[in-house]
Parts: structure tokens; sequence; C-alpha cells
């Protein structure tokens, strides 16, 4: 158990910053953090999962991470539905382009920032993603270029980000 | 062995640096001939460093302990042990609550009842099993007779045992269908256990005539004062019981 512990204490930091990369947020990516370790030590039966312990709690936290999004963006959903759409529109600040690689990454859709993130910063192979997200790896490689690609144009600015096409 | 023109997915294994040596050669010189192409690989690569660069510092995130697994481990526990608590003292309601409407029955039937059967029930499961951690553990017994304070209004004082040698520990609050309850438990150096029980006496205002009862290994002296049923329970054989009927006998 202690043993377990050490470990992933050591990857602690590298989940931090996962998470980060995320959630854009220090806190609600440290309580992404917290909640994926907590899944992870009551899913723990004193068997290593298959494959990578690093690999394992990446995919934890990603699939809790897509699910939080997914509730929250049912409920904005819901909140527009009974309270009119909300008052944001697009800012100034908002339809600037993104001016470093760092803007256009955070604009992407978190599927691409977990994709680019494990294969560019994390060095994971293509067939550990494709078993943390139980897709052929076929579709690892061809929503890794397509992620690349839409880095590439906001980067450049040659398109508006998704989230303005979809406010408009 | 790759084929050319080489295809979105060995460009992006060409990027992540994922190719076998001489496939890694055919792409380069196939680059050195394509401008646009090795101009866009040599952007995705740029891309992939940059990030590389902005997400990849470790130090910049402030430490958080609350973070550290054994930590959640023990928070973990806890929050088990708090369930498992409010699930046992929900269980110990409602077999009280049974019971009590099963009295109710043969109260009318043949008024044939036993007084204070929750207090045995609650000693059994704290002080004899102790699968339940305490809401309230205390060094001095003074901070106990506070904390009974707060939840009921002019109550019989804790009796003092100190002559028997038992001193009060930790306190629990219970909900019956009398109404809430609380047991005060009292220990002894040797580790033998009594208990205080105090309850309001219900929607009937069954006040209790002082009695005492044996109930197997127990034994329940009770009585009632100040607009409350009380019961002190202890095992038959110990030596508190005359230590009890010395420090309640006079006040009541």
């Amino acid at each position: 158990m202690n043993a377990l512990d050490e470990e992933i204490r050591q990857l602690l930091p590298r989940l931090r910053r996962f998470a980060l990369s995320l959630t854009r947020d220090a806190s609600s990516a440290d309580d992404l953090v917290q909640s994926c370790l907590e899944r992870a030590l009551s899913r723990w039966r004193g068997k290593r999962p298959e494959g990578d312990l690093r690999a394992w709690l990446f995919s934890i936290l990603y699939r809790q991470f897509v699910d939080a999004h997914r509730r929250a963006r049912r409920y904005a959903r819901m909140l527009e539905f009974f309270a009119g759409p909300a008052q944001n529109e697009p800012s100034v600040e908002r339809s600037v382009i993104a001016q470093t690689t760092l803007q256009a990454f955070e604009q992407l859709n978190p599927e691409q920032r977990a994709l680019l993130y494990w294969v560019s910063i994390e060095g994971l192979g293509y067939k550990e993603i494709a078993e943390m997200l139980d897709i052929p790896i076929g579709t690892v490689m061809s929503r890794l270029s397509r992620a690349r690609q839409a880095l590439r144009q906001l980067s450049d600015g040659e398109i508006a980000s998704p989230v303005l096409r979809r406010l408009k | 062995m790759i084929t050319l023109p080489p295809t979105e997915h060995d460009l992006q294994a060409y990027v992540d640096h994922r190719l076998a040596a001489d496939d890694r050669q055919r792409i380069d010189t196939y680059l050195a001939a394509h401008p646009d192409l090795a101009a866009q690989v040599r952007a995705w690569q740029q891309d992939a460093q940059r990030l590389r660069l902005a997400l990849a510092g470790a130090e910049s995130l402030p430490a958080n302990p609350g973070l550290d697994p054994t930590l959640i481990r023990q928070r973990m526990r806890q929050q088990s042990w708090r369930y498992l608590a409010s699930a046992a003292a929900l269980l110990l309601a409602v077999s009280i609550g049974a019971l009590s409407g099963w009295q109710a029955r043969e109260m009318t039937l043949s008024r044939n009842t036993l007084p204070m059967t929750d207090a045995l029930q609650a000693y059994r499961m704290f002080a004899v099993q102790q699968i339940l951690p305490a809401d309230l553990r205390v060094q001095q017994g003074s901070e106990l007779q506070s904390w009974l304070d707060r939840y009921f209004d002019h109550a019989h004082r804790l009796p003092d045992l100190q002559a028997a040698g038992f001193k009060p520990v930790s306190g629990r609050l219970l909900s019956t269908d009398q109404g809430p309850a609380a047991m005060v438990l009292y220990e002894d150096a040797s580790g033998r256990r009594v208990s205080f029980y105090i309850r309001p006496p219900g929607p009937n205002n069954t006040l209790l005539p002082r009695g005492s009862r044996r109930d197997g290994e127990l034994q329940a002296e009770y009585w009632s004062s100040t607009g409350y049923n009380y019961a002190m329970v202890s095992p038959v054989d110990g030596p508190a019981l005359s230590a009890f009927k010395q420090a309640i006998g006079p006040a009541i």
C-alpha cells in the first residue's frame, strides 16, 4: 500500500499539470486530481492495473473531467432554457486571436487537449492512449492529426475558435 | 516500412519520433523535396515544443498537501466510518422503533412493558460491541456535562462515579422514536464500562417510577426526573452498581 502511495506521490505533479491543462483553473484542477485519486484508491484491489500506473491515473482523471464537463454543459443548457441565454456575448478579449500556442491550446476541445498533452508532453504511446480511451489506434492517429491542425490554425488565427463560432 | 507519399498517420508518427530509423529517413528525403509539407511538419514540431515549454513547468505549482494519497486514504476511511456510523444509528433508531411499537401493543394488551430497552440496546451497541466511534471523546468529565447541556435542558447532572473508579470518557447522540437520546460512557482503569442514558419521556409522556431490572448480563437502573427518562446500564457483576445507587439515590 505504501509503495503505491509513494508511486502516486511521484506522479502527483504530472497529474496536476495534466488536470490544469484540462480545467485551466488551478483549484478545480486540484479538485479533479483529488476525485481521481479517490476513485483510483477505492478501485485499487492490491492488484496492479494492466500497464502503466501513470496511464491508468490519466485515463481515470480524463474520464472524470469529461463526465463533469458534460454535466456542466447539460446544466448550462438547462439554465439557458429557463433563464434565457447567458449574457456573455463574445467580448473583445474573447475574439482576440490566440497569440501564443498556449492560448490556442486552451481553445481546443478537451479530447484534443488530452491527446496533445499525452503525446507531446507525457510521451505516451499511441497504443497506450488507444487503450486508455478504448478506441482503435487508427482513430487516435486521426484525432491527433486533427488536433494538430486545429492547434496550428488557431495559433495562426486562420479560423475563429469553435467557442466563438458557437456563440455567434 | 512506409510507402510514399507518407500518410497523415505517418507524419504524426514522424513528429512524435515514433518511426523506425529507415522510415524516418525516407520521410526526411521526401520532405526535402516538398517544402510546403516540410513547413507544415516543422510547424507541428514547433507547436509541440512550445507546448512542452508552456505546460511542463512543474515547479510553478504550489504544494497541495491535501492531495497526498495517504491523507486521501485516511479521509476516505473516515468518511466511510461516518457513513457506517449514521447507518448504524439509523438501524438502532429503527430497531428501537420496532420494539417500542411492539411494546406499545403489548402495553395495551397486558400492560407489561420493559422500561428503557433502548438504553440497554445502546449500551450493547456502543459499549460492548464498540462498533461505532463516539461523537465526543474527552479528558475532562465537565466537557461532557456541557456537551449534554447543549441538547438537554436542566437535565440530571452526570453522576459522579469516581468513588468506584469510573470516569466519563465519551458521548454519543442517538435518535429514538421517543425523541433524541444521548448516552455517556464511563470507563474505569481496567476498561470496564457503564453508561448514563437520557431521553425525553416520549409522546405519551411515559415517566418511570424508580426501578431496576436485569436483562441478560446487564443491569439497568432507571428513573425519571426533570422531564426526562434516565437509565444507567452496567454489567451485572460490576462494582459500579453500588456506586451508582449511591450517586443517584439521593438525587431522586
